[in-house]
């Protein structure tokens, strides 16, 4: 009986332990989440003229990606606004960011990507944009206006762009023409993708010619094979582009990457031997979004923020340190480096014409699309 | 003065507290999010009810249970390797290391004074193409270039897992062997016992409670390992944690998340009731 209890008290305590580290394991620590990109040190700013946020708490909680929070991309924000107390929360996805809006956070502005812009309409997340508040919006092109736009409503303020298409070693690999050099069996081993669902869809449609906004259920059983059959050859999947793909990129890991303009820029100022692809298919470009909490107590000073966030100095550190562009078209004219230039295609007239921006996904699909691949990275 | 009864409530009442809070609380939580019929975020309060429709998903999902499996696989390779590399750790520091056991002991503890998360990088670096070890290969004329498998594999997870618990699997078996009678082996050595009967027939039955408790202490975690694998697997060294995270973050998917949670919960807890029956830990020891 004695020996019962005991083996019995073992085997609670063994019991207890397993939950534990099952927790643990399940739980822990996590690496560095994706971030689109990695904040180096920071810039003195110039001043900008302020506005008026009075009545409102003096202080400003925003939801970004890590790195985001480093003051040269909120340069003449501080200069304007010295005194208010600007605080910052994080999410690592997209999809984290909506779950943490959709789980109540107190953020008053919030940063996402194209694609996610309706979930945060339907699920009253946002308020409108006055943009009469806005002095620098006159910078910003029309259509890059309407990529905040929901039922003809301005929701959300365009700011950091960029470019997807295919970064390649020279040394390595032809002049790639194609998105499907991803799945090139000559480059095993040497290939990355983003490790992103609805990236994943995108660059199928477009090498099958399919209307990504329409994909059907049969399409996407095929993309499902496709990417499945590609996982040999690829290396891993990268979530930051700073992080993971561009050290791969330099070291020559890998020869071929779904990557954006960023790590292209990088690679150059290094000397490296790269090209960025123009596919047949057209490149994708993705957009950065801000909008401003339904519920923010200081509506004004976001205001504020978000007009400071298009303001000269932070446009152009987004541009010049961060190799991202920026939705104040003056800013992006203005650019003279050469490496810059390439980067951005601003000297080929015709790059947007053949460009695919991303566009907005359903509930839906996002569900789909997001479980298709988590089927294709456990196969 | 407070007797016996008195002071209990302090003792247990602010672990139960915090383990309650941080920790039998959250799982909970997770039960009940996998019980959930939504794709994203839970609601508690909202609508929608419960089902088990996550859990039809995931059990359906040949992929998901094909990858349960390679990681149980993976995390038992693992468990065995650090529990046998360790052994002889401990054994040194317990028997042989005398005096400087205290100091050796320090210093079999110092990795842990540096982040998890910057020795699996530091691996990373000696694994890659530039790294320490395909450097050497080079150096020495085994292979002409870098050798692609040495990174982004299954290995290089085992590898890098193996490495990091180590330390940590040598803390059990060093306590058991702390605890054998050295008037046991002096016994043996009377009746005529060499030093291999004496260590097969004394030390290693009296220290297998904690060579066990080390393989489970690095077995359990080791299942859901997602970090490792997400720095040094690569498309190839993926493991069943990776897709649980994909589903809380890059997904947005709480309730299949923890329904992939739940199960691995249940399928690891399964496993050590399995070992507990099988293994006599009171026997081994007698």
């Amino acid at each position: 009986m004695g020996i019962l209890v005991a083996r019995h008290r073992s085997a609670i305590a063994l019991t207890a332990l397993t939950l534990i580290l099952s927790a643990c394991g399940a739980v822990g620590g996590s690496p560095s989440a994706p971030a689109p990109t990695d904040a180096p040190a920071s810039q003195p700013g110039k001043s900008t003229p302020p506005s008026s946020a009075a009545g409102e708490p003096n202080e400003l909680l925003v939801l970004e990606w890590s790195g985001y929070e480093a003051e040269d991309f909120w340069t003449d924000f501080k200069d304007a606004s010295p005194d208010t107390e600007v605080t910052f929360e994080f999410g690592d996805t997209d999809a984290n960011i909506l779950a943490l809006m959709q789980g109540g956070s107190q953020a008053d502005v919030f940063h996402f990507y194209t694609g996610w812009q309706q979930f945060y309409v339907d699920e009253g997340l946002v308020q409108e944009i006055d943009t009469s508040k806005l002095t620098n919006w006159d910078a910003v092109p029309e259509e890059y206006k309407a990529l905040g736009q929901i039922d003809g409503k301005q929701y959300f303020v365009p700011w950091d762009w960029g470019f997807t298409s295919i970064l390649y070693n020279t040394d390595e690999v032809p002049e790639v023409t194609s998105w499907d050099a991803l799945f090139n069996e000559e480059y095993a081993g040497h290939v990355s993708m983003w490790n992103d669902g609805p990236g994943a869809v995108a660059v199928s449609a477009y090498i099958n010619g399919w209307d990504e906004t329409a994909i059907t259920d049969d399409q996407l059983a095929q993309i499902e094979e496709d990417w499945k059959a590609q996982k040999d050859l690829n290396a891993f999947y990268w979530s930051g582009e700073y992080t993971d793909l561009c050290p791969a990129v330099m070291d020559g890991t890998v020869w071929v990457a779904y990557a954006w303009q960023g790590c292209y820029a990088t690679a150059l100022y290094e000397g490296l031997p790269v090209a960025y692809a123009n596919p047949e298919e057209g490149r994708n470009s993705w957009f950065g979004l801000y909008g401003i909490s339904a519920d923010s107590d200081s509506p004004s000073l976001a205001h504020e923020f978000l007009d400071m966030k298009l303001a000269e100095l932070t446009c152009s550190n987004a541009v010049n340190l961060f190799y991202y562009g920026c939705a104040n078209s003056e800013v992006m004219a203005a650019i003279e480096d050469p490496i810059l230039i390439e980067a951005f295609g601003v000297n080929d007239p015709d790059i947007l014409e053949t460009t695919n921006f991303t566009p907005p996904v359903t509930e839906e699909q996002r569900a789909a699309w997001t479980a298709m691949w988590e089927r294709v990275q456990a196969d | 003065m407070l007797g016996r009864r008195g002071t209990l409530p302090f003792l247990v009442g602010p672990p139960l507290l915090w383990l309650t809070l941080c920790f039998l609380l959250p799982v909970l939580l997770i039960v009940v999010f996998s019980f959930r019929p939504e794709t994203g975020p839970v609601d508690l309060l909202g609508p929608g009810g419960y089902s088990v429709v996550q859990y039809g998903e995931v059990l359906g999902t040949p992929a998901f249970m094909r990858l349960l499996g390679v990681s149980v696989l993976m995390a038992l390779a693992v468990a065995a390797l650090a529990t046998t590399l360790a052994y002889p750790v401990a054994y040194f520091l317990a028997f042989r290391a005398g005096r400087r056991a205290a100091l050796l002991l320090t210093l079999l503890l110092i990795p842990f004074a540096v982040s998890y998360l910057l020795r699996v990088m530091a691996w990373k670096l000696m694994l890659g193409p530039e790294g320490a070890i395909n450097s050497l290969l080079e150096t020495v004329g085994l292979t002409d270039g870098p050798v692609d498998l040495l990174l982004y594999s299954r290995a290089a997870v085992i590898v890098t897992l193996v490495y990091v618990w180590i330390p940590f699997a040598a803390l059990p078996i060093y306590a058991a062997m702390q605890r054998i009678e050295r008037s046991h082996l002096e016994a043996a050595a009377d009746l005529g016992a060499g030093p291999w009967a004496r260590f097969a027939r004394v030390t290693l039955p009296l220290s297998l409670p904690g060579a066990l408790a080390a393989f489970f202490m690095v077995f359990i975690p080791t299942v859901g390992e997602y970090v490792t694998p997400t720095l040094v697997g690569g498309s190839d060294g993926i493991m069943y944690g990776n897709i649980i995270q994909g589903f809380f973050t890059r997904s947005a998917n709480w309730p299949m998340g923890s329904a992939l949670a739940m199960l691995m919960l249940v399928l690891t807890l399964a496993l050590v009731v399995v070992a507990l029956r099988l293994v006599d830990l009171r026997r081994l020891a007698a």
